[in-house]
């Protein structure tokens, strides 16, 4: 299916532009002459254009559908990776326990000793939503688990995105172009790598609500219309409760009526659509507790307050222009500037004093501390991913986006805005590659779509007159309407027959073909990337043997199973924060730091005691009441994600809490490598990480060929094979050595000594017979009193 | 007749009773109380009763229920789990007993220690005890065994079975499985490298066990709130679905799992019916491991939207909990469930429940169905003849009135002689209605001789040899009587 819907949409796409001119040829050679020649075969082009649309967009979603069921049919129904865990626990307990109970929600499970608010620290949308679907089928009596909810609700979505960029792109450009947009949303593999079914994540809606809040906000521009308006703000509403990427939103639409006031485009639809948007908008996302007050108080929400207050004073000058005269009007001016620029000046060293914007740099601080720098997906982004996410888009964005510049108006500044934003974020981070996604698709849709009109819809063109045509344009957008004729390329018309006329059939059908081919290549790709890269769920692993059979390997379940069901209730289970999410989800058993890394001086605790020596990291475990601790160790089965290899990333942790404790220098060799082997740091060789990771593997012999002992994932023989625990002992370790648990003992009773007990009161039995004089004796006493201690103990007994 | 010895520890489960002569034969157990004794008490009752000096043979099976138990209660992984068993040197018996032997047999030959109560002779895996003579009645003697047994002692501690019927064609059945490992205790760390490495290590702990389905189980899913358990596999034998599960982790002493299993079987194999009722006869409970121990049991039976008139029918006593409703699939006021529970149930357990309608009653109600649609029937026939009779007025062929004539008297034969069968064999099932059938007859019979009649007067009409009026007449007389008759037969239907 998603194999074919990119040539395919290509090919609707340029039968579609076909037809859509033809309409308007029609339309203007009913308008002009009378005699309508040119209507022939299609006799109601209005209706084939819509079904075909309709056709589109659903083949679209199916497609999007589809694609992303591969993890379903491949494993099972199963939610993915670490936070949809969370999301999905979430989701469980707001479906069992109802809406304001959700909201309370105290998690005494997460975060031990501190807890977590859930309801004031998540943004609800993906649970209500997940929620209110459930609810409604279950009013109906259509029993469906919520987890079933939850792992479709991303792939249904993608539909609901594609639409929204349909919508988005025909008011961009045209319908032609938004149907190749729509087709292209639904299989990018940028996409589909966060909303794969059973990825039960906040991107998965979040990218419909910021395509669907674009769409409105363009709508509300183009319209000057408070309904628009309105709804382009309930959108956004749906998107602050969400994700917290609405702060792109926020940012954008000022920026973009900032822009438009430089371009002198400032107009009174601007005017409506971004003062209502601002105070509605405003005032809804503070209806979300996790958001609250942040809107009116740090910096990233600033600047669509001060684009408010200059799009105001900006009216009002306008208004002022018409009443007073030049000269009036320059002096009040210079007058209102200066003060403005003051009053701007001093309450914001006013406001930075008080501690009210606290994190005004704070966004760029952030990706210095390791913490944040440890996520794999906060790397910057390598051309590769861009490649390989987009593919053939990201090559033919610029030329969509130089159509957008090279026929600028309203609309297009914005998506030429967002584009140019989108792709410093993408640079910035893997993660927001995200955001840039819709955006490529639908620009490449605009540079396809042209390049479709320009090469397929020739026919039609030549039989009418081409004078006609540009009177006709050109008397369509003289009166007042700043908008294009969709569909219609702005070009002297002299010029383009001139074009037109370089081209013979022959480069044009095959320039038609090499543009289908690659998009043909396209669909290939993504379906190869979803299916290869972005349809695993990471909780269970499968492996190929020889024969093509597959081994699912399983320990991850097996072992949070075990927790579940073989522990106390309220074990308290130490891990890295990795699995915080899955302990909580799948073995329901109190985590000390989970994935939600709000309080950084817990994790470093944590991972201090990780790092540390046994003796040090059970005085920390003891006071954190740590019952069991939980490690990944991929050694036995080459898996590379593990705890050791993770484990730098503990250590910097730890040491920016604790610098005086632990000192990354101390895990390197003098050379400065990090190894497990022999030649490591004796300080590696005995912390607890490595002490639980390698605990009985030195007798392991995995083959014949490498010495027992030798750990797969790091190629080495590893270099302390004689690990003894002495607070904690193995509790559980599951079938490939994937997951191991070990318990941590409590204090004993009388503590047994670990060496032999030291003599002290034993008597040589060679009396020391000093050479020197009695006289030279220092401190002699004479006839000293000597008491009898007792027996003497038998030495060889002890 | 047989008692609980230890009650602290034993739990009486099932008293099947074998008189073994010719062939055998379960004999009816009834629980009674002895007054001044403790514990269960059970009459008999033996198919004949047994003339003085007579001998008659009884075998009692009985089965017991969490009686061993681990000694040392907590074990290491790498040691051997070793039990106690205590039971009575003697026979417990309200009635003197003249001669016993004792046997005990036992999982192993390591025998840690045993009383030797009469110096009983041992043999591999094997105590004999005894013969003791002469032993009073109420007789008691603590018999006491501590040996190795490593087999695994799992439990289900909780199960509940839901049965779904559906309309459809299909039976949903899944099982939640509440297990635990009720042996000696893990103590101590649990080393994976020794369970690989190491075959006696862990000897007592449980990797895997067969459960067997019905043979036409499919879609068979086996999971738990997690998601799937990769680790199983399905065997399809000719008479079963054998299913190897394998919990997600192996099952030491004190350790316990859950998990579901579910599948659907055609209802054709189980589901039953006749006309409007439906009978479903299914077992109780289902095979999940070899000697299982159940201690707690909840099956829920959920029929079909609407269904009515529902009446249960077990093989031994459960506990019927309030019906509830449930919904799915779009349903407007919910499916009726039956709610049962049963404590302590083992494998002598698996046998069917019968539901919704008993099948003695059906038996019945099927019978005189179907005697009401042959007597229909046959009624119909007379109007056919009459309508014979009519066109030969009209059309004075004779052959026509012949044959009509020839149809009616074999047809008619055979369904009396069906309707007689099915008399009899409402008397078999003892039904006072058979005498009701068997007025029917006369009745019928009679409206056969009017029948006939007519169809002679009207040949002799046709033949010239009766006035018109004349016959016009008896025709008439014929006919109210003949109404007279067929009210009746039908009042009697109407009873039935």
């Amino acid at each position: 299916m998603a194999e074919h819907s990119g040539p395919d949409s290509g090919k609707h796409k340029a039968n579609h532009a076909n037809a859509n001119s033809a309409a308007l040829l029609h339309g203007r050679a009913g308008a002009g002459t009378g005699a309508g020649g040119l209507s022939g075969g299609l006799s109601q082009p209005a209706g084939w254009q819509s079904l075909l649309s309709f056709t589109i967009l659903f083949l679209a979603w199916l497609a999007g559908f589809s694609s992303r069921l591969f993890a379903v049919i491949r494993f099972e129904s199963i939610i993915h990776e670490f936070d949809p865990w969370f999301n999905y626990r979430s989701t469980h307990h707001l479906a069992s326990h109802g809406f304001y109970e959700f909201l309370n929600w105290f998690d005494e499970r997460a975060w031990y000793p501190l807890g977590r608010i859930v309801g004031g620290t998540v943004y609800p949308g993906l649970m209500v939503t997940a929620g209110l679907i459930h609810w409604i089928l279950n009013m109906l009596n259509i029993t469906v688990h919520i987890r079933d909810v939850c792992v479709f609700l991303a792939p249904v979505f993608s539909g609901l995105t594609a639409i929204s960029t349909f919508l988005l792109t025909r008011e961009l450009w045209n319908q032609g172009a938004g149907l190749l947009a729509a087709c292209f949303i639904a299989i990018v593999p940028g996409y589909i790598s966060r909303s794969v079914a059973g990825s039960f994540d906040n991107e998965g809606i979040a990218i419909f609500a910021l395509q669907f809040t674009y769409y409105l906000w363009v709508k509300s521009v183009k319209t000057g219309s408070v309904f628009w308006t309105i709804c382009c703000c309930l959108s956004y509403f749906y998107m602050v409760s969400a994700w917290g990427g609405y702060v792109f939103i926020i940012n954008l639409i000022p920026l973009h009526v900032f822009v438009l006031l430089l371009m002198q485009r400032y107009s009174r639809r601007v005017y409506i659509a971004y003062s209502t948007f601002y105070i509605v908008g405003l005032i809804l996302s503070m209806q979300i507790p996790f958001v609250g007050f942040q809107p009116i108080r740090t910096s990233e929400h600033m600047a669509a307050a001060g684009v408010f207050a200059l799009l105001q004073a900006y009216a009002f000058l306008q208004y002022l222009r018409d009443r007073l005269t030049k000269q009036e009007f320059q002096t009040l001016f210079f007058l209102g500037v200066s003060l403005a620029a003051g009053i701007v000046f001093l309450s914001v060293i006013y406001l930075t004093y008080t501690g009210d914007f606290a994190n005004w740099w704070g966004v760029y601080a952030k990706i210095h501390i390791p913490i944040i720098a440890s996520v794999s997906e906060h790397q910057p982004t390598t051309w590769v991913s861009f490649f390989f996410d987009l593919h053939i888009l990201v090559c033919t964005f610029p030329a969509g986006l130089w159509f957008c510049i090279k026929n600028i108006n309203d609309e297009r500044v914005f998506v030429a805005l967002y584009a140019i934003s989108a792709v410093y974020f993408a640079g910035v981070m893997v993660r927001l590659m995200l955001t840039l996604t819709p955006v490529v698709c639908m620009l490449s849709a605009i540079a396809f779509s042209n390049v479709f009109e320009h090469y397929l819809g020739d026919d039609m063109k030549r039989e009418n007159p081409p004078v006609e045509d540009s009177s006709d344009e050109d008397d369509k957008r003289n009166p007042g309407n700043l908008y294009d004729k969709a569909g219609k390329v702005r070009k002297h018309v002299s010029e383009q027959e001139k074009t037109e006329e370089g081209l013979g059939p022959n480069i044009k059908s095959i320039v038609t073909m090499l543009m289908l081919m690659l998009l043909m290549m396209f669909a290939v790709h993504c379906t190869w990337v979803t299916s290869n890269a972005y349809s695993s769920p990471s909780v269970v692993l499968a492996s190929y043997n020889h024969d093509g059979t597959r081994n699912i390997l399983d320990d991850f379940r097996e072992a949070y199973y075990w927790l579940r069901q073989n522990t106390d209730e309220h074990a308290r289970v130490m891990s890295w924060w990795d699995y915080g999410y899955q302990i909580a989800g799948m073995a329901n058993r109190t985590t000390l730091v989970d994935n939600n890394t709000w309080n950084n001086s817990h994790i470093a605790l944590v991972g201090k005691a990780m790092s540390s020596n046994e003796t040090a990291a059970y005085e920390i475990m003891r006071s954190l009441d740590v019952d069991y601790v939980l490690i990944i160790f991929g050694g036995v089965i080459g898996y590379s994600g593990d705890d050791i290899n993770k484990f730098l990333w503990m250590v910097r942790i730890a040491e920016g809490e604790h610098p005086k404790d632990i000192r990354e220098s101390d895990y390197f060799t003098p050379q400065g490598e990090f190894r497990v082997d022999k030649a490591g740091s004796p300080t590696l060789l005995n912390c607890l990480m490595y002490k639980m990771s390698y605990y009985r593997f030195g007798e392991m012999q995995l083959d014949f060929r490498t010495p027992p002992g030798f750990d797969r994932t790091r190629n080495a023989e590893i270099g302390n094979k004689d690990i003894k625990f002495k607070h904690l002992e193995e509790a559980f370790t599951s079938e490939h050595w994937l997951v191991r648990i070990y318990k941590v003992k409590k204090l004993d009773n009388r503590e047994t000594l670990d060496h032999k007990p030291r003599v002290t009161n034993i008597v040589p039995k060679q009396k020391y017979l000093s050479k020197k004089t009695a006289k030279r004796k220092r401190g002699y006493i004479k006839n000293k009193l000597t008491l009898k201690k007792g027996k003497r103990p038998n030495r060889k007994t002890v | 007749m047989q008692s609980l010895i230890g009650v602290m520890l034993m739990k009486f489960v099932l008293g099947q009773v074998k008189g073994e002569e010719e062939e055998e034969n379960t004999l009816e157990v009834r629980e009674t109380k002895v007054k001044g004794k403790s514990g269960k008490f059970f009459t008999v009752k033996l198919p004949s009763p047994l003339v003085p000096g007579a001998k008659i043979r009884v075998s009692v099976e009985m089965v017991f229920t969490h009686v061993l138990q681990p000694y040392p209660t907590h074990i290491t992984q790498a040691e051997k789990q070793f039990v106690v068993f205590e039971g009575n040197h003697y026979f417990y018996s309200p009635y003197p007993t003249k001669t016993q032997t004792t046997r005990v047999k036992l999982a192993s030959r390591n025998i840690e220690s045993y009383t030797k109560l009469g110096n009983p002779s041992r043999s591999e895996d094997m105590l004999e005890y005894g013969p003791f003579k002469d032993i009073p009645p109420y007789s008691q003697d603590t018999l006491k065994v501590h040996y190795e047994n490593n087999s695994p002692f799992l439990t289900i501690t909780s199960m509940t079975r839901v049965i779904e019927v559906s309309h459809w064609g299909n039976i949903a059945v899944e099982e939640t499985v509440d297990l635990k490992h009720t042996g000696a205790v893990l103590k101590g760390p649990f080393s994976r490298y020794d369970y690989q490495r190491q075959p006696d290590s862990g000897i007592s702990s449980v990797k895997s066990f067969k459960t067997i389905l019905p043979a036409a189980a499919q879609d068979v899913y086996y999971r738990d709130e997690i998601g799937n358990i990769s680790t199983s596999h399905l065997l399809i034998l000719d008479d079963s679905v054998e299913m190897e599960i394998r919990p997600r982790f192996p099952l030491f002493g004190g350790w316990k799992t859950h998990y579901i299993i579910g599948y659907n079987l055609p209802s054709y194999e189980y589901l039953y019916n006749l006309g409007d009722q439906y009978a479903l006869k299914m077992r109780f409970v289902d095979h999940v491991f070899d000697e299982q121990v159940t201690d707690s049991l909840t099956v829920k039976i959920i029929l079909p939207e609407g269904a009515k008139n529902i009446h249960v029918d077990s093989p031994y006593e459960i506990n019927r909990a309030a019906d509830e409703l449930h919904y799915t699939y779009l349903d407007t006021f919910g499916r009726p469930v039956i709610v049962a529970h049963k404590n302590n149930m083992v494998e002598q357990h698996i046998q069917d429940v019968v539901d919704p309608a008993a099948e003695a009653r059906m038996k019945v109600a099927c019978i005189t169905e179907q005697v009401l649609t042959l007597v229909n029937k046959r009624l119909g026939l007379y109007r056919h003849f009459d309508e014979a009779v009519n066109k030969y007025k009209q059309s004075r062929d004779i052959s026509t009135l012949n044959s009509g004539k020839k149809t009616l008297e074999t047809e008619h034969k055979v369904l009396t002689s069906e309707i007689a069968s099915l008399q009899s064999k409402l008397k078999t099932e003892g039904s006072d209605l058979c005498d009701k059938v068997s007025e029917i007859q006369k009745l019928d019979s009679q409206v056969k001789e009017l029948v006939l009649k007519s169809s002679v007067e009207a040949e002799r009409l046709v033949a010239g040899k009766l006035k018109k009026d004349t016959y016009i007449e008896n025709e008439k007389l014929h006919s109210n009587k003949r109404q007279e008759l067929v009210t009746k037969i039908d009042n009697i239907l109407d009873a039935l």
